[in-house]
């Protein structure tokens, strides 16, 4: 029956994959795009998006526990059919390739911006397309542990920011609901699309070696999202005055200029190329998901096929298409929308329905 | 021509079946006659143009029957031949004849294969006439090299013992460390013509038992002619042959060995090489030297942190030169940009030829200082000091800062303590150097996912090779970057996979730290 012990991966791991797919660009993108929304209590939405992911992950893993040796798709096929697998399963396909695209295209971008000007972007998506081919063919356990090693390797991140200390100006932040709670809370939904990740646990949760810590473990991968979300926007509007925090444009790297070490001028550029580490967690493991559910979708073993295709595919369309900015920003907004419908209302919805399905069936077993 | 044989390879491989290794025309395994003259006969027969093969005959005193000892020379002690074999079957005649030979080991043997196997290995056979039964005499004695400092891993305070060439010697040089009767030794033979000895040794109560017969499993696997040496051992035995990491430690220190053994891992020998393969490896284990062990460990500790920065140093620093100085000139401070410019400016290469080059030169320099002799080899070291570090820069062909690029790089290479690891180092660094020339940091970053990719996807013998780091057992951490007391290792390294996991009490010395 323990159809995926063999790849079986640590509470650790799953943590990592979670919060490294959830945090990875976020960090960049969201203290400014809370200041437009919310001015300096921009925080504020950060915590109160965390704490409805945190709810909404525990009903993910409430759905998981129905079934808890197989994935989200063999319940399905167990409770509905073969085919309701399958549909769900090209489903989460197409929202993981969608998830990996936009964190591809926005990794690609930011260091064609920042870095790498004159380089052709396919060039850059070839040489992306590298390593998650030798992370990703391995299998999950694979996926695991360098989710583990990358965001371990990226804990100088937190300690390059106290360099900014000197310049932060805690007054900034007052006063606290300067203009009430509706700014606040309009906000809260676009911080959704930062949290957007945990829904991998309908394949992760079978993986896992200790199940019963599921639940902690989501949280406290949430948690560290929302401790880190917290930490850089505090930083940036402590060191931005309110009107230049709505201006500057992805602030989190602004405020590393700042920073000027003796034996590096500027920690940025160095920064951005040692941030890949994070940034690739945004696409490998959507990615191996992806082949993951068109595998099971074949009802095949071996997902290395699908993989090399879509590592092709991506490096390959990047040649004749690359979106710009606006364009990714409405790539965004689709994986924005799908994702609340697929990670916040889909697995509530699934809930209640296999509750009342499962009651139902019992009841005509009885009559 | 060239390249469709090539591809026909494979294919030919597969229609055309292995001839079998028949060395000559007559049967070996049929048994021996009891007849001597016959049994001569035959072994002339077996033995064509072997010269160094003797034949003594020895008219027994006890009965006065016809026998003789067949050997070859050289390969036999000459000593216990004439003073415990043919001295007491010529003049001794109390009981009979077998027992008044003086020599540790002796077999009876009927067929012919064994005993010719046993003379070529440097037994001594001794056919009686009127006997169906031949006796197998352990006179085994072969040029040898005395035991001696270890080349490759010299230590400070280690022992100065090192393996030789013979698989008995290097197993009681291991036994001498861990007398203990679940220390056992499983013989396999690898080699149809070659039939070397391989000895796997391990902690029966310590050492995983699914390892241990993966292990032999994949020795059995092995159908070769001969192997000379451990190392292509290694690689018809490794989980992955194209990486260019070693997943296997090769060892020429007994003590070594041994404390890899205790800590529950599988050490395999090989008849005739002086070095040993410690399985199942883990890429810190690489950078763990025997002198940490008997150093204060807070030495030991800052020894460790200097060789995993010298591993980055060595992979990335030529690597980074280049990315700085020909993509992102404002990471540095202008002062140090002044410098860099001021010595660049004369050079007419770009920085990755230029770095190319001097690490091309360098490779070169190690290479002819490890092939030639020892007084020759001191030429390379002033060729180098005066042509590569002097003249060099004064040309105007290399810039300054790239000769100390190349010097740091150098020695950050020789702080690491196992040559296999540096091997693989020196090649990344140029795959580095490219992706640094073609995409600055960006391509540093890339190679180094690609690293870690690789290094946590290797296995060894079916175990993570980047235990503890990925997968990540911060308990295990005291054996790593950090050396912690010893007292602190009260449990075998997980990746060892050991049964028994605890590995000492508490040892800790009474004290105010206690």
């Amino acid at each position: 029956m323990k159809k995926y012990a063999l790849n079986d991966i640590t509470l650790l791991q799953y943590i990592m994959i979670n919060f490294g797919m959830a945090v990875s660009f976020g960090f960049i993108e969201l203290p400014a795009m809370m200041a437009t929304e919310a001015g300096t209590d921009g925080w504020i939405p950060i915590l109160i998006g965390g704490f409805v992911t945190m709810f909404a992950s525990l009903v993910v893993i409430r759905l998981m526990q129905r079934f808890p040796e197989g994935t989200f798709f063999d319940m399905l096929a167990h409770y509905l059919g073969k085919w309701a697998g399958k549909t769900a399963a090209l489903a989460f396909a197409l929202y993981f390739l969608l998830y990996a695209y936009d964190g591809l295209i926005y990794t690609i971008r930011l260091i064609k911006g920042r870095l790498l000007p004159e380089t052709p972007a396919f060039l850059i998506a070839l040489m992306l397309m590298l390593p998650t081919y030798t992370i990703a063919r391995n299998g999950l356990r694979i996926v695991g542990r360098y989710a583990e090693f990358a965001v371990m390797i990226s804990l100088w991140i937190p300690f390059v920011y106290l360099y900014t200390l000197e310049n932060l100006h805690p007054l900034y932040l007052l006063p606290v609901f300067k203009e009430g709670w509706k700014p606040i809370l309009s906000a809260v939904p676009g911080t959704f699309f930062y949290y957007l990740g945990f829904v991998s646990s309908v394949i992760l949760y079978p993986f896992l070696k200790h199940k019963k810590h599921a639940s902690a473990g989501l949280v406290i991968a949430n948690g560290i999202t929302v401790l880190s979300y917290l930490f850089i926007t505090l930083v940036c509007y402590m060191f931005l005055s309110p009107d230049e925090a709505k201006l500057i444009h992805q602030p989190s790297i602004y405020v590393l200029k700042s920073i000027e070490l003796s034996f590096i001028e500027q920690v940025e550029g160095l920064f951005i190329a040692f941030y890949a580490f994070i940034f690739s967690l945004s696409w490998i493991p959507p990615l191996y998901f992806t082949v993951f559910c068109t595998s099971w979708m074949m009802g095949k073993q071996e997902h290395r096929p699908h993989l090399r295709v879509i590592v092709i595919l991506f490096a390959v369309s990047t040649y004749f298409y690359l979106p710009t900015y606006d364009e990714l920003e409405n790539i965004s907004q689709l994986l924005g929308v799908s994702g609340i419908a697929v990670e916040y209302l889909f697995p509530g919805i699934m809930l209640v329905f296999l509750w009342i399905y499962v009651r139902l069936r019992k009841g005509r077993n009885w009559t | 021509m060239r390249i469709t044989s090539w591809f026909g390879r494979k294919k030919y491989a597969h229609t055309s079946k292995p001839k079998p290794y028949v060395a000559s025309p007559i049967a070996a395994s049929e048994p021996i006659s009891d007849q001597l003259e016959h049994n001569l006969l035959h072994l002339g027969q077996l033995f064509t143009d072997t010269p160094d093969l003797n034949i003594r005959h020895i008219p027994l005193r006890d009965t006065g029957e016809l026998a003789a000892l067949v050997y070859i020379e050289g390969l036999t002690d000459k000593n216990a031949i004439n003073n415990n074999v043919i001295n007491p079957l010529l003049h001794r005649a109390d009981g009979s004849s077998l027992s008044s030979i003086t020599v540790g080991r002796i077999t009876k043997l009927r067929d012919w294969a064994p005993i010719t196997s046993a003379i070529l290995k440097g037994s001594s056979i001794l056919f009686i006439d009127g006997q169906p039964d031949a006796f197998m005499l352990g006179t085994e004695g072969w040029p040898q090299r005395a035991i001696e400092d270890p080349q490759m891993e010299t230590s400070l305070k280690g022992a100065h013992q090192g393996f030789v060439e013979s698989i008995e010697q290097n197993i009681a040089l291991i036994r001498r460390y861990l007398p203990h009767r679940e220390l056992k030794i499983r013989n396999h033979q690898v080699g149809r013509r070659g039939d070397s000895r391989v000895g796997v040794m391990y902690l029966a109560d310590v050492a995983h038992p699914e390892v241990l017969r993966e292990m032999e499993e994949r020795i059995d696997r092995i159908d070769i002619d001969v192997i000379i040496n451990t190392g292509e051992l290694v690689e018809l035995i490794e989980d992955n042959p194209f990486s260019p990491f070693p997943q296997f430690m090769l060892t020429e220190r007994p003590d070594t060995a041994a404390s890899q053994v205790a800590q529950g891992r599988i050490v395999v020998l090989v008849d005739r090489s002086p070095s040993v393969i410690v399985g199942p490896s883990t890429f810190t284990s690489f950078f763990q030297s025997v002198d940490d062990y008997s150093t204060r460990w807070s030495i030991a500790t800052f020894i460790r942190l200097l060789r995993f920065f010298a591993f980055f140093v060595a992979i990335s620093l030529p690597a980074f030169y280049i990315a700085i100085t020909s993509y992102h000139f404002e990471l540095i401070p202008v002062k140090l940009l002044l410098t860099i410019g001021e010595y660049r400016g004369s050079v007419p290469f770009s920085p990755f030829i230029e770095a190319v080059f001097m690490e091309i030169t360098l490779e070169m320099m190690r290479e002819a200082g490890v092939r030639l002799p020892a007084p020759v080899g001191q030429t390379v070291g002033i060729v180098g000091g005066i042509v590569i570090g002097q003249a060099i820069v004064q040309a105007g062909l290399i810039s300054n800062i790239m000769v100390i690029v190349v010097a740091f790089t150098a020695i950050a290479s020789f702080i690491l303590p196992n040559y296999d690891l540096v091997a693989g180092v020196r090649l990344i660094r140029f795959l580095m150097m490219i992706a640094a020339s073609l995409f600055g940091l960006f391509g540093i970053v890339v190679s180094l996912m690609v690293l870690t990719g690789h290094l946590i996807a290797l296995e060894s013998l079916g175990t993570p090779f980047g235990s503890p780091f990925a997968p990540l057992r911060l308990s295990e951490w005291k054996d790593t970057f950090v050396r912690a007391p010893l007292w602190k290792m009260t449990k075998r390294p997980h990746s060892t996979r050991a049964v028994q996991s605890t590995r000492q009490g508490d040892n800790q010395p009474e004290g105010d730290g206690k």
